[in-house]
């Protein structure tokens, strides 16, 4: 009501200024618009239209126009030093301060600090309760259990590359033969594990190839062998006397 | 004698600093001067007749040696560019050599920062071309694009925001796949950033908005338009790039009877197109967009059917002035716009409708 009377009120003051204005220009009557209100559909949303009307003016495709001068000044500056390079890198990205791997967003050097240095997150992983791995994209939210799930994720989902260089596992290569092995194969001794950390070292040369040839070095394996029967024989002589 | 030397040793340091940081200071200075030297396809050849003519053989021999050597130098990745900028043929040339795309990937997501930004670069000329390029250009380093939007370097992030409004302008296939790699929450991000000095990309991202409102906006997800919708009060009328504020709402359909606004949500909408009002537009695209759209988002929440949302136009006073100062524009389209506008606030039955249309100026 208070509504209403307030715009009592103000159609009064209008009024005046109505006829006024109408000396100068035509307007449309009350009811007039009652009639352009009843053509139109009823009362809702407005609905996007495609393509949008008005139409607008088009989108010009640009290129990039690069200054040979800057080419030349990081030539330079990477010439000069390899530490300029790295100061910028350092400024211009997100260092992990632990590693040093450098990543372009906040976001990523989040999950590398938690995933690679934090035991805590480690531990928890271990316990395997609740997702950990966080997605790649920050707007994204959703966590996994394993990096792979969300590897897997971000190609489906997201269309990342399968070689995603940012992956916290991207590098790591998988120990040779790892894939070869089968649920079905023999059980067979473990080799200890101190022969298994020996490498094979290939012989080498200094440009001077082995010759086959026959072997003229005495044999000390041999003779090692006999002297310790010898001493053996010496020992139990000992003993009987 | 000693302290003499000593002093002169300060003065030469003090001075090499000096030095040096005016050096650094030009340098800061020249990139973001050549940041703003931007051509269309084939311009570069009618407006500079001094560079030298790069043909398809040219980039057929720059693709094998990229291909060939471990890393794409930054010479390589400028001619290249150049290459690009000259004609579609260039660029349907680099794109068909296996390979060669991928080699600017991978400087484009190396360690080496100004590699990237060459690489980046790079990718905007190559940009240019044809939907099927856009397409491979997506496919490949989309993701890397999409992710340096969040980084701190800005030529490479601006070089990013223009090859990606390219690919958006392009095809409606690579704009699809950059939603999925979820550009629209990155975007809206840096569109409504505060201004300062490090964030001046509140108009790319606008600009890209955009496109992806006229081109794209069926495939926006509904998670994508809840992100807006939450974040609808950051952006205010007198930021750089709000031109294309009230044509992102409507085109997304961010006002429905599906999505459930906010009293704070709706009230910014309202500030915004009062805001509008407010100042003095001009008739330029931008300023008609801000008019035509706002005027049917305004309908649109008035079409919610909730009072509560209509903040500082509840009052009859201020929408009856609203509506002739817009009427007073006397224009044919817009008049249908503000009729619909007008019959939404009429069906709200919170005045009494004869005494609001013995007030309105409706130009015959």
């Amino acid at each position: 009501m208070q509504v209403s009377g307030n715009m009592h009120c103000q159609i009064q003051n209008t009024n005046k200024m109505d006829s006024e204005a109408a000396s100068s220009s035509s307007f449309f009557t009350r009811e007039q618009i009652l009639q352009m209100l009843s053509e139109l559909p009823a009362a809702g949303f407005m609905k996007p239209a495609v393509p949008p009307s008005p139409v607008l003016p088009p989108f010009k495709k640009l290129g990039v126009l690069v200054d040979a001068d800057d080419i030349i000044d990081a030539k330079e500056a990477t010439g000069n030093s390899s530490n300029n390079n790295n100061y910028i890198n350092s400024t211009q990205s997100y260092l992990c301060a632990e590693c040093r791997r450098t990543l372009p967003t906040a976001h990523l050097l989040d999950l590398h600090i938690t995933e690679q240095h934090d035991f805590y997150f480690a531990a928890s992983v271990e316990r395997g309760d609740k997702p950990m791995f966080a997605c790649y994209l920050e707007e994204c939210g959703t966590k996994f259990h394993t990096p792979r799930q969300r590897k897997d994720h971000c190609i489906t989902t997201h269309k990342f590359p399968a070689n995603y260089r940012f992956d916290q596992d991207h590098g790591k290569t998988k120990p040779k033969g790892s894939g070869k092995k089968s649920d079905a194969s023999m059980e067979v001794d473990e080799v200890p594990a101190a022969r298994k950390t020996v490498p094979y070292i290939k012989a080498f040369c200094f440009g001077h190839h082995t010759m086959r040839t026959f072997n003229t070095r005495k044999e000390r394996q041999s003779g090692d062998t006999l002297e310790d029967v010898q001493d053996m024989k010496d020992a139990i002589d000992d003993i009987l006397d | 004698m000693d302290s003499q030397t000593t002093i002169r040793n300060e003065d030469s340091m003090l001075r090499l600093k000096i030095r040096s940081y005016a050096k650094e200071q030009r340098q800061i200075f020249r990139t973001n001067a050549t940041d703003a030297l931007r051509f269309g396809l084939g311009q570069i050849k009618s407006e500079i007749s001094e560079l030298e003519n790069l043909s398809a053989k040219d980039v057929c021999g720059l693709a094998a040696r990229i291909k060939r050597r471990k890393h794409a130098t930054s010479e390589d990745m400028y001619r290249l560019s150049h290459a690009f900028l000259q004609g579609n043929e260039n660029i349907n040339t680099f794109s068909g050599i296996p390979g060669a795309i991928q080699v600017l990937v991978k400087e484009l997501s190396g360690p080496n920062m100004q590699r990237q930004i060459d690489a980046a670069e790079c990718f905007c000329n190559l940009s240019l071309g044809d939907g099927h390029v856009s397409e491979k250009i997506t496919a490949l380093a989309g993701s890397y694009l999409v992710t340096y939007l969040d980084g701190k370097e800005e030529r490479l992030k601006r070089s990013c925001l223009w090859t990606l409004a390219n690919m958006l302008a392009t095809c409606e296939k690579a704009a699809k796949t950059l939603l999925q790699m979820q550009i629209v929450p990155k975007l809206w991000k840096l569109y409504t950033a505060p201004t300062d000095d490090l964030n001046r990309f509140q108009d790319d991202a606008g600009i890209c908005l955009y496109l992806i409102a006229t081109h794209a906006a069926c495939t926006v997800s509904a998670v994508d338009r809840r992100y807006i919708v939450e974040h609808l009060h950051e952006k205010l009328p007198t930021d750089p790039g709000s031109d294309y504020y009230m044509y992102i709402i409507y085109q997304l359909n961010i006002v429905c009877s599906e999505e459930d606004l906010s009293v704070q949500q709706a009230e910014s909408l309202v500030n915004f197109f009062v805001g509008n009002l407010k100042t003095d537009w001009d008739s330029s695209a931008g300023g008609s967009m801000r008019i035509y759209y706002g005027v049917r988002v305004m309908a649109n929440l008035l079409a919610k059917g909730d009072p509560k949302l209509l903040g500082c136009l509840a009052e009859p006073e201020n929408f009856v002035n609203a509506l002739n100062r817009l009427f007073a524009l006397q224009d044919s389209n817009l008049r249908y716009d503000l009729m619909r506008l007008l019959k939404n606030f009429l069906s709200l039955n919170i005045v009494d409708s004869n005494l609001l249309l013995e007030q309105l100026k409706v130009y015959a």
